[in-house]
This record gives C-alpha cells, sequence and structure tokens, in this order.
C-alpha cells in the first residue's frame, strides 16, 4: 500500500506544481457555481436535481483534461520506463494514478457540498436525495477517470489521449440519442449504456443495485483494461 | 549474480538477440559494446523486466526473472538511455520518491537519501528542480536513483551519452566507486570508457555476442607478427570491419 500511495502523493505533487490543476479547479468551480445560482433562481426548488445534470454534462468536458497526461505523460518523458523497471505490480501503478486523480476530484466535489447548505438557507431540502446526487456524481466522475486513465495508457500523445477519451465518454452520455434508430434489446441497451440514464435515479434520491454496479463494473473494467494495456505495452 | 542463458527476441519478424548467454559474478564491471543496433538496450531491458525475452532464462541471484519479477527488481538498480526523471521534481523529492517506490524501510529512507545525494555529489543541488540542472547533474541524478535501494545489480545504459569530457570523468569516477557494492552491467560506445572502468567485455553484434573476455586478455597482443599491442578500438573494429583493422594495421606496420 506504501508504494501505491507514494504514487498517489506523486502524482498529485506533480499535478499541483503546474497550472492545469488550479485552473480546472477554478473553471470548473466558477461554472458550477454560476450554474448552480442560474438553476436555483429559475426553478424556484430546493433540490440539487438539475444542477447534478448539469455537473455531469461539464465532467464529460473536463475530466479528460485531467487524465490525458496520467500515462502519456509518462510515456513521453521516459519515465514509464523507470516505473516498470522498480519493483511495483503493473496494478499498483494503475492505482497509485487512479487515486491521485480520485482525491483530486473528491476535493473538487467535496467544495460544491456548501450548495447543499445554500439551499438549506432557502427551505428545507430532502437531504438524502441530495447525498445521493452526490454519491452518484462521484460515482461517475470516478466511472470518467478510469475511462480517461485507459485512453491515456494507449498513447504517448497527450491530445490523442484526451480525443479518446471525449469519444468514448460522448458515446457512453448520447447513446440514448441513438435509441431512436433502433428498437427492442438494442433499444433497451443503449439506454442501459448511458451514463445519463444512472444518474437521473441517483439525482432524485433513488439508489438501485443497477445504477451502482453500472458505474462499478464500469471502473472495474476499465482499471483491468489499463492494466492489460500496460502489461501488454500497446503503446510501446 | 547474474546467468544469462540462451536468450532471444523477436519483434515480429525481426530478431532482435539470438541466443545470448553469458554470466557475471558478484562485483565485476562489465563493459557491453556494440554498434547502434546491435541489441545492448534489449539486452539491458530483458535483464531489468521491462520486456521480457522470447526465449532463455535470466537468474539475478538466483532467482528467474520471469517467475520472481519483483523480488528481481527489488535487487537491480537501472538507468536507461535517456535518465528517467521528473522535471519538474526537486532533485531530493525525487530520490525519495525513487526510495520509497523501491520498497526502502521508512526508517532508512532519509539515511539512504543521504547517502546517495553524498556519494554522487549532489548536496549542493538538492534543493533544485531536476529540469534547471546541466546534463551532467541529471545523469547523476539518473545513478542515483539507480543505486538508492542497494541493488546487487548496477545496469547502466549509455550513462556517459552526451556529456562533456569533464562529466564523463566524473561519472566514470562515481561507476568505479560502486565496484566494491556491486555488479556492473555498462553499455556504452565509448571504448576508452571501456579501459577505464570494465574488467571485462561483452561484444555484441547483430543480437549475438561474438566476445566475451577480460580486458587484459583482449589488450594483449595475440599476433606474434605485430610489433605493437592491439587497442580495444582495434578489437572492435576487427570485430565488425576486419578488412578495415587490416588496412589500417598494415599502413601503421610500414
Amino acid at each position: 500500500m506504501n508504494k501505491i500511495f507514494a504514487l498517489t502523493k506523486k502524482e498529485l505533487h506533480s499535478f499541483f506544481s503546474s497550472p492545469i490543476a488550479y485552473i480546472i479547479l477554478i473553471v470548473m468551480l466558477s461554472l458550477f457555481n454560476v450554474f448552480f445560482f442560474l438553476i436555483i433562481d429559475q426553478n424556484r426548488e430546493v433540490s440539487l436535481r438539475d444542477v447534478f445534470q448539469l455537473m455531469e454534462f461539464m465532467l464529460v468536458f473536463f475530466i479528460p483534461l485531467l487524465t490525458m497526461r496520467l500515462f502519456s505523460e509518462e510515456k513521453s518523458n521516459g519515465t514509464m520506463e523507470f516505473l516498470l523497471t522498480a519493483p511495483l505490480t503493473h496494478t499498483m501503478i494503475v492505482l497509485g494514478k487512479y487515486l491521485s486523480m480520485l482525491i483530486f476530484y473528491s476535493l473538487l466535489i467535496g467544495l460544491t457540498l456548501i450548495y447543499y447548505f445554500i439551499v438549506e438557507y432557502y427551505g428545507e431540502p430532502d437531504p438524502l436525495s441530495i447525498l445521493s446526487g452526490y454519491l452518484g456524481i462521484w460515482l461517475e466522475g470516478a466511472f470518467f477517470i478510469a475511462v480517461g486513465l485507459l485512453a491515456s495508457s494507449w498513447t504517448s500523445n497527450q491530445i490523442i489521449a484526451a480525443m479518446v477519451s471525449y469519444l468514448i465518454l460522448f458515446s457512453l452520455y448520447f447513446s440514448t440519442s441513438f435509441t431512436q434508430y433502433v428498437s427492442g434489446s438494442a433499444e433497451h441497451f443503449l439506454i442501459q449504456l448511458s451514463t445519463h440514464t444512472h444518474l437521473e435515479n441517483f439525482a432524485i434520491g433513488i439508489i438501485t443495485p443497477s445504477d451502482v454496479v453500472y458505474y462499478l463494473a464500469g471502473i472495474l473494467l476499465c482499471l483491468v483494461l489499463t492494466r492489460l494495456s500496460i502489461d501488454n505495452r500497446l503503446w510501446h | 549474480m547474474l546467468i544469462v542463458k540462451q536468450i532471444s527476441k523477436n519483434f515480429g519478424s525481426f530478431q532482435a538477440l539470438h541466443k545470448v548467454s553469458f554470466e557475471m559474478n558478484k562485483g565485476d564491471i562489465v563493459g557491453l559494446l556494440g554498434k547502434n543496433g546491435a541489441g545492448k538496450t534489449t539486452l539491458m531491458r530483458i535483464l531489468t523486466s521491462f520486456i521480457t525475452a522470447s526465449y532463455g532464462t535470466v537468474l539475478i541471484d538466483g532467482d528467474d526473472i520471469n517467475k520472481h519479477s519483483l523480488s528481481v527488481r527489488q535487487k537491480i538498480g537501472y538507468l536507461p538511455e535517456k535518465p528517467p526523471l521528473y522535471g519538474d521534481m526537486t532533485v531530493q523529492y525525487y530520490l525519495k520518491f525513487a526510495a520509497e517506490i523501491k520498497g526502502v524501510p521508512k526508517n532508512q529512507q532519509l539515511s539512504q537519501l543521504a547517502k546517495v545525494l553524498e556519494e554522487c555529489d549532489l548536496q549542493q543541488v538538492k534543493q533544485k528542480t531536476i529540469a534547471t540542472l546541466s546534463k551532467g547533474y541529471k545523469q547523476r541524478v539518473g545513478i542515483a536513483q539507480a543505486i538508492i535501494h542497494e541493488p546487487k545489480l548496477l545496469i547502466l545504459d549509455e550513462p556517459t551519452s552526451g556529456l562533456d569530457p569533464m562529466q564523463i570523468q566524473q561519472v566514470l569516477a562515481l561507476i568505479k566507486n560502486q565496484r566494491d557494492q556491486r555488479t556492473v552491467l555498462l553499455s556504452t560506445h565509448s571504448l576508452t570508457e571501456i579501459e577505464q572502468v570494465a574488467q571485462r567485455v561483452l561484444m555484441i553484434k547483430s543480437g549475438e555476442i561474438v566476445l566475451d573476455d577480460t580486458l587484459e586478455a583482449l589488450l594483449k597482443n595475440k599476433d606474434p607478427t605485430r610489433s605493437q599491442p592491439l587497442t580495444l578500438e582495434q578489437v572492435f573494429i576487427n570485430h565488425h570491419q576486419p578488412q578495415t583493422l587490416d588496412a589500417a594495421l598494415q599502413v601503421s606496420d610500414e
């Protein structure tokens, strides 16, 4: 575990040594705040349901920017050789990097918890549905980070890594848009594939096992594929 | 310490290494010579578990690298051709990170850090960001990360590449100092460097070991018709372009 945490610490150190971490943090929080107040002002209800759905849309754009460098930078700098010849398992490397972004993302989401207290000031929100929404948006971000990590393990080029992440995330997010062209089980599959479908339940305070399993399975699948990508050096 | 048995490596239809075998004993400093593309880096990458051999086995301190990859990597220090450095870190932070991921016990990390800073003469730059260092210092930081966990086998891939003559001497002195503590495999194009630090030479050509002998034996004049003993450079040329050497020796004898 110590080695995983050492990698996590190093990733966070590198991330916060560059302006990108601060820029992303400030831009995302600013946008969240602006849209939070616009939505609250427009809806006039003590619920964060629409805020969560907007946050989800913004995560599709921002998370690839967070994750694009994770493996691509190591590969282009020649430091991947350093990690892979150190007494570390490939799983440790994947988890160390994944945890670092998860911590950063948790910090970002944690800073928006103030929204609950703001809506509470104006009314009596349902704390459980807000908690459920936060759990949903956290799981969704964790899934998106795993997708970004996987894309980053495929290439030494950060731009390509971001583009591949966008392609996967947009496909997942907008998969319901293609339901008009299919029917039956294919339509059901596209609906279930959509991240939007699964967050909707969380946002209205419903936590179902299938939604939780969707995110956890997605995370696990991406982490396993990332590990396999490193094992097979598809990027090498 | 190191036993390499019949290893071959294929990249698709290209054979980078063909049935390479050699052994190294504790405390040996062995120079690995060969032209660009001869297979030196491939061999080193196999020894460090970065890539796997297509055939053959490698034993390091008794452990098979395929079966005990983690414990083998614990015993190896490796400096690739391009030092694997994080430009945004300070020297001290980077070496501490290297100590952590290489499994140096927490209570020994600071003492190991102080030791390699001293040994590699990095004290005065330990707070500097790696990106701001000269190439010579970067190379020494690269060596420091390779030895911070006290490996038994140190593998250095062209550690003097791109350095000025003064920096080369500093790095070579550092390598020489490793002799008492560990076994060293050093790859280089420079025959002078091999003569300065190695006791034994392995020459690799088109993926095959074509020469494995002590430096002393190599430099002995084995040809009674020649008045001067061979230089390592002549030995090298003889294995790669024998006609060129014959012509050169004829001119020098005349």
